[in-house]
This record gives structure tokens, C-alpha cells and sequence, in this order.
């Protein structure tokens, strides 16, 4: 019987994962073929979510402050070339952002042969991503941005106190608008359009660099390098004063990595960013869109209106579970401070659905992406690597290991900032109830047959 | 760090060391106990002693119940399966 609904499970988790990775891309990238789940999809959506209320229960048994404090201050320093590391990064950094101008240009059309796609795509949004949250964040060292703005970091009067609330909403505001381009243009099929987008990021640097100065624009506003930030903190590597240390993974987001309410919006839009990038390859989204643009709203200013409703809507749900937090303890801790302490154990949930949507994508097209890097002008056939069965099950491990730690997270988080041990446990309550939607919501999505959206 | 609404009703207790507000008397001296401890009087860590026991006690009867829960989450789920999956 066990082995049955570990198979059923399995099974279903499964599809999730193949899927996840059909929605994650449009156009080329979008090949995977769906399949039937083995159970229902409301018994595939109720066991995820009570794995994680579950989890929940067990975390609950750990009560020992000490222990909890100790699992999460354990580091230990690693010696390491700081400086020679960051040179030989920035080299690599401009080398392939040239790489990916050029090819861009002038390589092949085929997507899949041309090295800015894969680059991108392959090498950066999969890759180094998941580098990011396993490994640590080598991006402030391998940006090019960064690299390539410093010389008007010298021209300019240099840094501009920006209020750290207001850089975080309009960073916030960036990253929604560069999902909104990711989901609505080519630009996974596009290596023109790609590499032109990658310059025209560069003149946006550019511009912030001269009017906030160079450590806020990347430091505080920049979307892409505070994001890098966010999933780092998921990592087992941390970056000190003099060289690097190692932690328990996700130790560090039981400490300050959010500040700000900013802060906070912006951990909601990279949960809701990977959300409604699946949501929109849904038949249901479908239904739904041609029934609005029935109604007579134009298609152009329905993906935007989605997308900012989608992430209001979750925004709105993490702040109700933050103040609610308050009454179930009790305490008099003010919501906010409770929303700025609990927000990065969403992060953890985040890199674990990354992990499950673009491992199998990555090691697939990996072959590619040697090929195209080691020939950027005239690359060889694309191939793709064929890849056991079993490996999905990592991304089902990754989902689950990804909640698990959301849920100990923020356990440590309660019992760093309540007095009361019972109390931690019982402002969980509706931090859990958001947790659990979430799973089952981003659970749904996945296990829907990915198409392509409609109107674009 | 706390503000002054009074959504949170009941018998408050303010620490006099650092001013922030409790919603019970036993919250109040478990936050002594921690934050405070090398300042506080014999009587005041005889109440935290106190107040970690009766915590303590709580805790226990609250993991009773989660087993009860997780126990209930787990065989529910196995009679789900077996009926819907068979």
C-alpha cells in the first residue's frame, strides 16, 4: 500500500516536473508532452499540500531554542583568492556577454545552434541560477553590467542615498516588468531580438548608474542582481568580510536578508513571477483570456492586468498571513516587522521550484551549450542529452526539500523574534495555510498540459 | 518594535527594562528571561523559571495534539488512496 501511493505520488510529482519544464519557455523550448497523472489532480493537489502542513506539524516538535540557534549560526570559513577570483569572473562575465552580442547578430537563426540563446537561456537563467541557491552568488563578480558601467561610475558624482523602501518597490516594479517582457516577446526563439534586449539592458544600467550612482543602481534598484541576491541566500556559501564561509543551506535567511515592506514585494514577485509564467501556459488561462477579449478588453492590456492583479492578490495573502500571525501568538510585534522577518523563507520555496522546472531542461540542452560556446559562428547540429527517467524524481526531491526548509526557516525565524515557544509555533499558523496554497496552486499549474499562450 | 493597537486583548505586562509591551504576564517574563537574564532579580528569574514550566506543560499538551493531527493527515490519506487509487 505505501509503495502504491509513493508510486501514485511519484508519478504525479513527476509529470509536475516534465511539465514545469515544457511551461518554463516559450516557443522552441516549450517541447515536453504532457501525460495523464496516475491519481486525480484534487488528491495530487491535497497531498502536496499536506506534505507541507505535515512538515509543518514535525517542525513543531523541535522546540529547543538553543539547537535551533546553533543549527542556524553554524559557519565555517573557507579560505579563498577573493580578488583574483573576482577578476578571472568579470573576464568571464564581459567574455560572454560579447559572445552573446555577437552571436546574437550574426550566428544562426536556428535557436537552439545560436549561442545567445543558450547562453542566455541554458547557460544563465538555468545554470547559474541554480548555481546561485546551491553553490553561492558569483553574479556581483560575473555581472557585466556591473563590469561595463564601472568607467561612468567615475564620471558621475558617484553614490545617491536612495531611500531603501522606495529602491526596493521600483526594483520590485523592474522585475515584474522584465517577466512581463520574458512572457509576452520571443525572446527565447528570437537571437536578434535577444541580443538587442541584452544591449538595451545594458543603456538601462547605464542610465540608473548615472542618475543613482553606481553601488545603489546595483546594490538597491537593479532587478536581476537583487535577485541573484535573494536566491544566494538559499546558498550554502556566504560571502564574509575577508574570504567566503560555509552555513547550513538556507541558515542565512533566518537573519535580516529582507529589510524593508520593498523588500518583501519583491520576494512576492519572484514567487509570483515563477507562478504566472506557468499560469499563462494553462488551458484554463486560455478559456479565460478569450473570454475576456470577448468582452471586448484588448489583448495587449490583458497580460499586464493579469500579471498585476496575480501578484496583489499575493501580496495582499502574505500581509493577511503576517497580521494574522499577530492574533494567533499573540503578540504585540507589529505585522510589519512579523512580514520582513518571515518574507525570505519564501525564497526557499522559490529555488526549490526552480530547481524542479529547470534541472532537467539544463542537462538536456547542455550538449548545446557546449557546442554553441565552443563555436559561437558555425556551431554543429544541436543535440539534445537523453536523460534517465529517475531524474525527475530529483526535481520532486527538490519541491519537497524546498518547502521543508521554507517551513524550518521560518520555525527559526519565530523562535528568533518571539519569546514564547509555544507561541513561535502557533504565529505559524497562517504562514503555513499561505505556504499550503501556494503548493497546491504552483502544483496545479505544473500539472496542467503546457500550450502556448493565447494573443501573443 | 511593537506598536500601540489594541487588537490583542488580555491581561498586558510591559517589560521595565527595554518598555516592550507583552500581551501575558508569561510572555513578559520568558522575554526577561532571555533578553534580560545577567540583570534580573532572584524573584524575577524564579517567575521565568516558572513561566518556562508552564510553557512547558502547554508545549506538551500542544505536541499531543499535533500527533494526534499528523496521525489522523497520515491514515486519512492511506484510506484516500486506497480508495481512489485502486
Amino acid at each position: 500500500m505505501l509503495r502504491r501511493l509513493a508510486h501514485s505520488l511519484g508519478a504525479g510529482l513527476g509529470v509536475a516536473a516534465v511539465c514545469g519544464v515544457a511551461v518554463a519557455h516559450g516557443g522552441s523550448l516549450r517541447g515536453a508532452s504532457g501525460s495523464s497523472l496516475a491519481v486525480p489532480t484534487w488528491l495530487f493537489l491535497s497531498t502536496g499540500g499536506a506534505v507541507v502542513g505535515a512538515s509543518f506539524l514535525l517542525a513543531s516538535f523541535v522546540t529547543d531554542r538553543q539547537f535551533v540557534a546553533d543549527v542556524h549560526g553554524w559557519r565555517r570559513a573557507l579560505p579563498a583568492p577573493r580578488r583574483l577570483l573576482a577578476w578571472a569572473g568579470q573576464a568571464l562575465g564581459v567574455a560572454a556577454f560579447v559572445v552573446l552580442v555577437v552571436a546574437g547578430f550574426f550566428g544562426p537563426a536556428d535557436p537552439l545552434r545560436n549561442a545567445a540563446i543558450v547562453l542566455v537561456w541554458v547557460a544563465w537563467w538555468a545554470g547559474l541560477v541554480m548555481a546561485t541557491y546551491l553553490v553561492g552568488n558569483a553574479w556581483p563578480a560575473l555581472d557585466p553590467f556591473r563590469t561595463l558601467t564601472r568607467p561612468l561610475a567615475w564620471v558621475t558624482d558617484g553614490v545617491r542615498d536612495l531611500n531603501a523602501d522606495r529602491a526596493a518597490w521600483a526594483s520590485t516594479a523592474f522585475l515584474l516588468a522584465l517577466v512581463w517582457v520574458e512572457v509576452v516577446s520571443p525572446l527565447a526563439d528570437a537571437p536578434r531580438l535577444l541580443a538587442a534586449a541584452a544591449l538595451g539592458y545594458l543603456a538601462l544600467a547605464a542610465v540608473g548608474v548615472v542618475i543613482v550612482g553606481h553601488d545603489t543602481w546595483f546594490g538597491e534598484v537593479d532587478p536581476v542582481s537583487r535577485l541573484f541576491r535573494a536566491y544566494g541566500a538559499v546558498a550554502p556559501v556566504e560571502r564574509t568580510g575577508d574570504g567566503i564561509s560555509l552555513r547550513v543551506p538556507a541558515a542565512r535567511l533566518t537573519e535580516r536578508v529582507v529589510d524593508t515592506s520593498g523588500g518583501v514585494a519583491f520576494v512576492v514577485a519572484v514567487l509570483w513571477g515563477t507562478t504566472y509564467d506557468g499560469l499563462v501556459g494553462t488551458p484554463a488561462w486560455a478559456t479565460v483570456a478569450r473570454a475576456v477579449v470577448d468582452a471586448g478588453v484588448p489583448p495587449v492590456a490583458l497580460y499586464p492586468a493579469a500579471l498585476l492583479v496575480g501578484f496583489v492578490a499575493f501580496h495582499q495573502l502574505y500581509w493577511w498571513a503576517a497580521r494574522k500571525a499577530r492574533e494567533t501568538a499573540p503578540t504585540y510585534t507589529d505585522a510589519a516587522t512579523l512580514a520582513v522577518r518571515f518574507a525570505p523563507s519564501l525564497l526557499a520555496i522559490a529555488a526549490g521550484y526552480h530547481l524542479a522546472h529547470y534541472l532537467v531542461y539544463f542537462l538536456s540542452l547542455s550538449p548545446a551549450l557546449v557546442s554553441a560556446v565552443l563555436a559561437p559562428l558555425d556551431p554543429p547540429t544541436a543535440m539534445r542529452l537523453v536523460l534517465p527517467a529517475w531524474l525527475s524524481g530529483v526535481g520532486v526531491a527538490a519541491v519537497l526539500v524546498g518547502h521543508l526548509l521554507a517551513i524550518w526557516v521560518a520555525h527559526g525565524i519565530a523562535f528568533d523574534e518571539l519569546p514564547g515557544r509555544l507561541q513561535a509555533v502557533r504565529s505559524q499558523y497562517a504562514l503555513t495555510a499561505v505556504m499550503v496554497f501556494y503548493t497546491m496552486s504552483s502544483m496545479w499549474i505544473v500539472s496542467q498540459p503546457a500550450g502556448s499562450p493565447p494573443f501573443l | 518594535m511593537t506598536d500601540g493597537a489594541s487588537d490583542v486583548t488580555g491581561d498586558d505586562a510591559t517589560c521595565e527594562r527595554c518598555g516592550e509591551r507583552f500581551p501575558s504576564e508569561r510572555l513578559r517574563d520568558l522575554h526577561r528571561g532571555l533578553e534580560h537574564y545577567r540583570d534580573l532579580t532572584d524573584a524575577e528569574r524564579a517567575a521565568y523559571e516558572a513561566a518556562y514550566e508552564s510553557e512547558t506543560e502547554d508545549l506538551q499538551s500542544f505536541r499531543l495534539r499535533a500527533l494526534a493531527a499528523l496521525v489522523l493527515l497520515y491514515f486519512g490519506f492511506l484510506m484516500t488512496y486506497a480508495v481512489v487509487a485502486l
